[in-house]
């Protein structure tokens, strides 16, 4: 189980705000938060992924204490909404870089990584470089990054609102599958609510700094 | 003919850049005729001497050598700085590195001099604490090098380390987020950015050393290390051999013509805009931090330390015995003059030219014609010109235009040296410019044409207001290329008509070292206020945003 507990962040960037985290996500379970622009939506996941370091309050996994890992140690896998994959690598490579950052693959992560193609309905663009794919195959390489990399915890900071509807939707579709058959435990933030609605066991929204269920 | 319509409309923006650029290109072709057409025809076309062919050779391979140097420093710097946020002293440094640009060549080669040089502060400290020095390293190939490398790397950084902080903060979070080594970073998120402005980069800074002139003239030490620019300026100066000068500067042309062409098809690739970014909590792993911080702390000291001589050394020079002197004053005084000029022309000509190449860029102004594509390449092509014809060939071919015509020498000397130093700041304000004033155009243009705002109505409330930080930009840019300029006025300088850094070179060569560190202090003293000060001016206080 995923557990935030009074996770308190100040942020002094401009305006001063302050941040109070509260909740937790069982394993497999889909967690939708919403909020407006600028209400910290980003700031939640840039704590439980390791990029910003709370002030109090406790991050655990599992009851184990997440706060003192560095990013890449974290059971953790981010999905932004642009940049998630180098542009001139191909898909295939994309995907690899998460079992083996030097790209040497064993014959069975090799495997993997044609399963997860596979998964993500990409048979047959594992060659194709990043950078020529649409941003829904895009997403869709990152999202069979995120299977092959194993780690429990999904994390995805609106990755589908640049997307078109129909799309948006099949993606949707693609993560409430894959939180299922992988047992992932996934955090979605977004900025409309539907999203959450589509896919979501249980909604929260972020106002004043802190999180109320919805 | 429907063009036309819009063509009547822009006119009064449209004609004056048009006949600037025409103007130019004339000036181009008579300078070109000077050298290749009208002078013995027959003996300049004639095959170029082992001799010549030998100073081609060096003054190719000390350019690609001091490029790859320079590029390799610059990326290592920039790829340092970048990961080094909070490195005491970044932000001066960083703008320091970026007023190299402005920096009077002479001034540095002396404060270079200083510290590397033959009794200079590193073969002191050496001598103190190994009884060994490290002799005069500082003149032949390694001298050039080191000072095309100081220019030039710190030229570099400023362009490299733009795109690093291009970068979305995204991709950094991903490689932290893959625990991905500083090293597959480099290669995976950081080379595939900067890759994309390094043939330009490169190709400007191979044009910029294969022009090199004053820093060749100073440090090369020996006729075995001169480039083509040198080689003009000796047989112009010292042999008195025209037909020797003509040969050289017809290969300089060629070459710099060729390496123009090349240059233009390698464009960086498009503009980069910083992305906002807090530095990583986690930090850079040891072994990187070790070499970012050396780096840094090795660059920083190399740069700083020659200005921090100039400063030292031109503090203990006699200025009232300076100021005495008849032939300061007027070096002085015909600096300041042709340095102000030379704002007053390349502000005028980069707006003629700035608004006739926007009326074709700018959707909606005049619709593309046959015509179109043929001014638009006039008109960038008359904007770059330096490029192709440095200023020692220009300076040749008024040096011939001076023998034909009646007058005074000095005549076309101002001529020749107001020329040289707008051309010279012409690329670097256009490119500054031009896209200012497209934004500007871009954003009012439905209001004005709908209001009827033209003229010095639309200048004073739709271009002013969002140029003015710009202009003050390209004026103080300007005025410090043609205050610190040691080109033309090499082959026209004299006891009447002498510049500071003439004058300064004349110093150094006679071994008044007092007098010349005390100029080189007033020569950096101008360009840091000038480039501080007048940017502030223009801007007013007030920073409109386009």
């Amino acid at each position: 189980m995923l557990k935030l507990d009074a996770l308190t962040y100040h942020h002094t960037n401009g305006q001063s705000q302050i941040y109070e985290f509260s909740m937790h996500s069982k394993t497999g379970q889909i967690t939708g938060i919403t909020g407006q622009s600028g209400s910290g939506k980003s700031t939640l996941l840039d704590l439980i992924a390791g990029f910003l370091l709370p002030h109090s309050g406790s991050l655990t996994w599992n009851d184990k204490d997440l706060t003192p890992l560095p990013p890449e140690a974290r059971p953790v896998t981010i999905l932004f909404q642009n940049d998630n994959l180098f542009d001139h690598l191909s898909a295939e490579k994309n995907i690899a870089i998460g079992i083996n950052t030097s790209l040497r693959l064993s014959a069975g992560e090799t495997k993997k990584v044609r399963q997860a193609l596979n998964d993500t309905g990409l048979e047959g663009f594992g060659a194709r470089r990043a950078g020529s794919l649409s941003g829904g195959e895009q997403q869709r390489v990152a999202l069979a990054r995120a299977l092959v990399r194993d780690t429990p915890v999904l994390l995805l900071d609106e990755p589908f609102s640049a997307l078109d509807g129909e799309t948006r939707a099949t993606m949707l579709d693609l993560v409430g599958e894959i939180a299922v058959k992988y047992h992932r435990t996934v955090l979605m933030v977004t900025h409309d609510e539907r999203d959450c609605s589509a896919i979501a066991d249980q909604h929260f929204t972020l106002s004043n700094g802190k999180l109320h269920r919805v | 003919m429907s063009s036309f319509s819009p063509l009547r409309r822009f006119g009064i923006s449209f004609w004056p850049g048009l006949a600037v650029g025409a103007a130019l290109l004339c000036l181009a072709g008579t300078i070109f005729a000077q050298i290749v057409i009208l002078p013995q025809t027959t003996t300049v076309s004639a095959a170029l001497d082992a001799q010549i062919w030998s100073i081609l050779r060096f003054t190719l391979f000390q350019a690609a050598l001091s490029t790859l140097l320079s590029i390799g420093l610059g990326t290592a710097l920039a790829w340092s700085l970048f990961h080094q946020r909070r490195f005491p002293g970044r932000g001066a440094l960083i703008s320091l590195l970026s007023s190299t640009l402005v920096l009077p060549t002479l001034v540095a080669v002396l404060g270079l001099v200083t510290v590397f040089g033959r009794n200079g502060w590193l073969n002191d400290l050496a001598e103190a604490l190994s009884g060994h020095s490290f002799g005069a390293f500082l003149y032949g190939l390694t001298g050039i090098l080191v000072a095309h490398v100081y220019f030039n790397a710190s030229f570099a950084v400023r362009g490299l380390l733009h795109r690093l902080e291009a970068i979305p903060a995204e991709k950094f979070k991903l490689a932290r987020s893959l625990g991905l080594t500083p090293w597959q970073r480099f290669k995976l998120v950081e080379w595939p950015a900067l890759k994309g402005t390094l043939p330009s980069m490169a190709s400007t800074i191979f044009l910029l050393c294969f022009t090199s002139f004053a820093i060749v003239l100073t440090l090369g030490g020996s006729p075995k290390y001169n480039t083509l620019e040198v080689a003009i300026y000796e047989a112009v100066k010292f042999d008195f051999d025209l037909l020797r000068a003509l040969k050289l500067a017809l290969a300089q042309l060629a070459v710099c013509a060729f390496l123009v062409v090349v240059a233009s098809g390698l464009r960086a690739s498009s503009s980069a805009i910083a992305q906002a970014r807090t530095p990583s909590i986690w930090g850079e792993p040891f072994g990187a931090r070790c070499a970012q911080l050396g780096i840094t702390g090795f660059c920083a000291i190399a740069f700083l330390a020659p200005l921090a001589a100039v400063l030292i050394d031109g503090l203990q020079a006699d200025f009232t015995k300076l100021f005495a002197e008849a032939t300061f004053r007027r070096a002085l005084f015909t600096s300041l003059v042709l340095a102000s000029a030379s704002s007053v022309f390349t502000i005028a000509i980069a707006l003629a030219l700035g608004f006739a190449r926007r009326n074709l860029s700018v959707p909606g102004r005049i619709p593309a014609s046959w015509w179109t594509p043929v001014v638009s390449r006039v008109l960038a092509f008359s904007g770059t010109l330096y490029l192709a014809i440095p200023s020692l060939v220009l300076g040749l071919g008024f040096f011939l235009i001076a023998r034909q015509f009646a007058g005074p020498l000095n005549f076309w000397a101002v001529i020749a040296l107001l020329c040289a130093n707008v051309l010279m700041a012409l690329p670097f304000s256009l490119a500054i410019l031009v896209p200012a004033m497209e934004k500007t155009a871009l954003r009012f243009d439905k209001l004005c044409f709908s209001m009827g705002i033209r003229g010095i109505a639309r200048w004073r409330l739709a271009e002013w207001p969002f140029l003015r930080a710009d202009l003050g930009y390209v004026a103080a840019l300007a005025f410090c290329f043609s205050l610190g300029d040691l080109g033309v006025i090499a082959l026209f300088g004299n006891q009447d008509f002498a510049t500071l850094p003439w004058l300064l070179y004349q110093k150094m060569g006679s071994y008044r070292t007092h007098d010349a560190a005390g100029i080189a202090l007033i020569l950096l003293a101008l360009t840091i206020t000038v480039f501080a000060l007048v940017p502030r001016v223009f801007a007013g206080g007030r920073d409109a945003e386009t």
